[in-house]
């Protein structure tokens, strides 16, 4: 009886040791999976991949058997070393396969009726996003700038339920007031923002952008009704639409992890996002409150260096050093504009002026844009 | 539709093979009262697979939805499952041995079989492909708002592979219980040979274990996986057309030993204690006699691994 309980411990051991390695080895960079499964398409004959070149991290094929044998889909890599497979795609039906690859040259194999070599098609693997994540002070600069996230979404939903509160009131002046304030927070996060498909043009999106399926909506249009009309007693419904979308973006910014690559890209495409929407005074037209959202995109970007910073000064001390003069002249030239809390408007600006301001991001954008490269180690 | 069939009744046969036998053994071992556990062990198992499965498929959890996590995860219960059958091998010897006319009624006392060991087996031989098989499911299900047919194909597999299992289970507990104990033990360690081969395949794909490409023979020729019988060796026996140098070395050093082990009856190891129900089980298992001398005149017995025939204190 002793012997029996024993073996049965160890073997619940076993067992739960193994869920558990199971549980921990839990890939941190699902957003790897960017742009969707890949589909393939599996015949008795044929194996089609909708793509066959695709970004290191986790790759997710959805095999569809649409032959008469049943198959398996396999990804070889060098020397027929199985980087991942999925076998029982029984005729007419979807199966996933969700495999980490890292930068290389693969094969793609379907084995209708299970057995060979299978039709092979080969698959392109580039960047590095996988490997990335195992480095310490990089898995680090996610979890930080995730902090930042939580912080800045956090105060989104505040800052934009009591703009939305103004709105429904009918204080013209206080929305106005609290216009450009909620946006500071959206405007830091935006790269994140921009992951989640719809939600980003609901939000932020421009009246020359809106189309049937989604019409002129969120801030742009509150903005529009607050400063060219004057008159926001019917926007009730999209106030209230703008408080939800935002609520959902929050929710899913907190939940999402940003691999360091993508935070990299992120803080390039925050300047362009200056140098494209508010140099330009295109994205608060109405308002003409472009400088806030400026001031926001250039703490965001900072935000997200910031977290990177201790993997790129170990890797590239100049470069680091660029940075810091870079958005030290950003931050002077902006500081000519400051008005109290908040800043001069676009309008009110020369174009000497905006040309200052154009080439101090310029001048940025250039260190910035070797982030991504000196992270990935290209 | 056949291939869908045939997938669900080689996944089925998997797991009811293991418990059938087991049912059978806590039947003619007298141990009826153990069989809510092995439900219990099956019903969790079941209910876990299917749970996973939905989340796997309609949920965006990450736990066991990559490759390697899910072949580590079927590794690590497939080389339990074998630690238990295995366990489970022996109980049959020794009461293939020790057992029989007059000591029958005594078997219920004779082997102490934890109702925890029976649970966690069950769980384990129904786990180890309840996962695979319940993501196969939901892959048929999210297919057949185009046509049901895969979906009911699959499910007349598991319903055949069930009725396979209950077939074995009421041919074994009709035959003498010697014969019983002794076939049902030899058919087990090909099952488990089986397993414990599909257990290293499986580390072998997680990336554990090396070797995945190096293929010991290709039998697909003779061993089309399409038909009908490849499927049943295979779900019985995981016995596969393209296994790998380290699957056969697996299965062969699997099978082997614990063959030997299982058949060999040392003639005068038991002689010293429990003499009566020795004496009793020599004169009474002719059956189990005629298959066990010839191996046992290979090998010298010795003492220490005498087998216990005796009931427990
Ligand atoms: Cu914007």
């Amino acid at each position: 009886m002793r012997s029996t309980r024993f073996l049965a411990l160890a073997a619940v051991g076993t067992l739960t040791g193994g869920a558990l390695a199971a549980c921990t080895s839990d890939k941190t960079d699902g957003a790897a999976a960017a742009g969707g499964p890949i589909a393939v398409t599996a015949t008795d004959s044929a194996c089609e991949l909708a793509r066959t070149t695709l970004d290191a991290g986790t790759a997710v094929f959805k095999v569809t058997n649409s032959g008469a044998k049943v198959t398996e889909f396999y990804v070889y890599a060098d020397g027929d070393r199985v980087m991942g497979e999925v076998e029982n795609i029984t005729p007419g039906l979807s199966r996933e396969l969700r495999v980490e690859l890292p930068a290389g040259a693969y094969q793609a194999s379907c084995k209708p009726g299970m057995v060979g070599q299978g039709i092979r098609t080969a698959l392109t693997v580039s960047g590095s996003a996988a490997p990335l994540a195992e480095d310490a002070a990089l898995a680090q600069a996610s979890a930080d700038y995730s902090r930042y996230v939580r912080s800045q979404s956090t105060a989104l939903v505040d800052k934009t339920a009591e703009f939305v509160a103004a709105v429904k009131a009918g204080d013209v002046a206080k929305a106005k007031a609290l216009y450009p304030v909620a946006r500071t927070y959206f405007e830091r996060i935006e790269p994140v923002a921009e992951i989640f498909g719809d939600l980003d043009p609901k939000i932020d999106g421009r009246e020359d952008g809106a189309t049937k399926e989604l019409p002129f909506t969120g801030f742009h249009r509150l903005e529009k009704d607050l400063w060219v009309g004057g008159d926001v007693s019917k926007d009730g419904a999209i106030a209230d639409q703008l408080d939800a979308d935002v609520r959902a973006i929050a929710a899913k910014a907190q939940a999402e992890k940003l691999s360091p690559l993508q935070l990299a890209n992120g803080a390039k495409e925050l300047l362009d996002e200056v140098a494209n929407g508010k140099i330009t005074g295109e994205e608060d037209r109405y308002s003409h409150t472009d400088l806030w959202d400026f001031a926001a995109n250039v703490e965001g970007s900072k935000a997200a260096v910031a977290a990177l910073r201790p993997a790129l000064v170990k890797r590239d001390p100049a470069l680091v050093k660029s940075i810091d003069e870079g958005f030290a002249k950003v931050d002077a030239e902006l500081a000519k504009y400051r008005v109290g809390d908040g800043w001069k408007l676009h309008n009110q600006l020369s174009e000497a002026q905006l040309k200052g301001l154009s080439d101090a991001i310029n001048a940025l954008a250039e260190p910035i844009s070797k982030v991504a490269g000196v992270i990935s180690g290209k | 539709m056949l291939a869908t069939y045939l997938i669900g009744l080689r996944e089925g046969l998997e797991a009811t093979l293991v418990v059938s036998i087991l049912v059978a053994f806590l039947v003619k071992s007298q141990r009826k009262d153990r069989l809510p556990q092995v439900w219990l062990g099956v019903g969790a198992a079941v209910a876990l697979s299917v749970l996973f499965g939905w989340l796997l498929s309609y949920t965006q959890t990450t736990l066991l939805r990559d490759y390697d996590d899910r072949e580590l995860f079927e590794a690590v219960t497939s080389i339990a499952a074998v630690v238990f059958v295995t366990w489970m091998i022996f109980w049959m010897r020794r009461a293939a041995r020790g057992i029989a006319g007059d000591l029958r009624s005594r078997l219920h006392d004779a082997l102490a079989v934890g109702s925890f060991a029976v649970l966690i087996m069950a769980f384990l031989a129904v786990v180890r492909e309840g996962l695979e098989t319940s993501m196969i499911f939901y892959a048929a299900v999210q297919g057949a708002d185009v046509n049901g047919g895969p979906l009911y194909a699959l499910l007349g597999g598991i319903a055949t592979a069930i009725g396979i299992g209950y077939l074995l289970f009421a041919t074994a507990v009709r035959i003498n219980l010697t014969v019983f104990f002794t076939w049902t033990g030899a058919l087990l360690i090909l099952v488990a040979a089986g397993i414990f081969k599909y257990g290293v395949h499986d580390l072998q794909e997680s990336g554990v274990l090396p070797g995945i490409g190096t293929i010991a023979y290709h039998a697909a020729g003779v061993l089309d996986p399409s038909t009908w019988y490849a499927a049943l060796l295979s779900g019985m026996f995981n016995i596969t057309a393209e296994p790998t140098v380290l699957e056969v070395a697996a299965w062969v050093a699997y099978a082997v030993p614990v063959l030997v082990l299982f058949l060999w009856r040392p003639r005068r190891a038991a002689a010293p204690a429990a003499a009566p129900a020795t004496e009793a089980g020599a004169t009474a298992a002719p059956e189990a006699a005629t298959t066990g001398p010839a191996l046992a005149a290979h090998s010298e017995p010795q003492p220490q691994s005498a087998p216990a025939p005796a009931p427990q204190q």
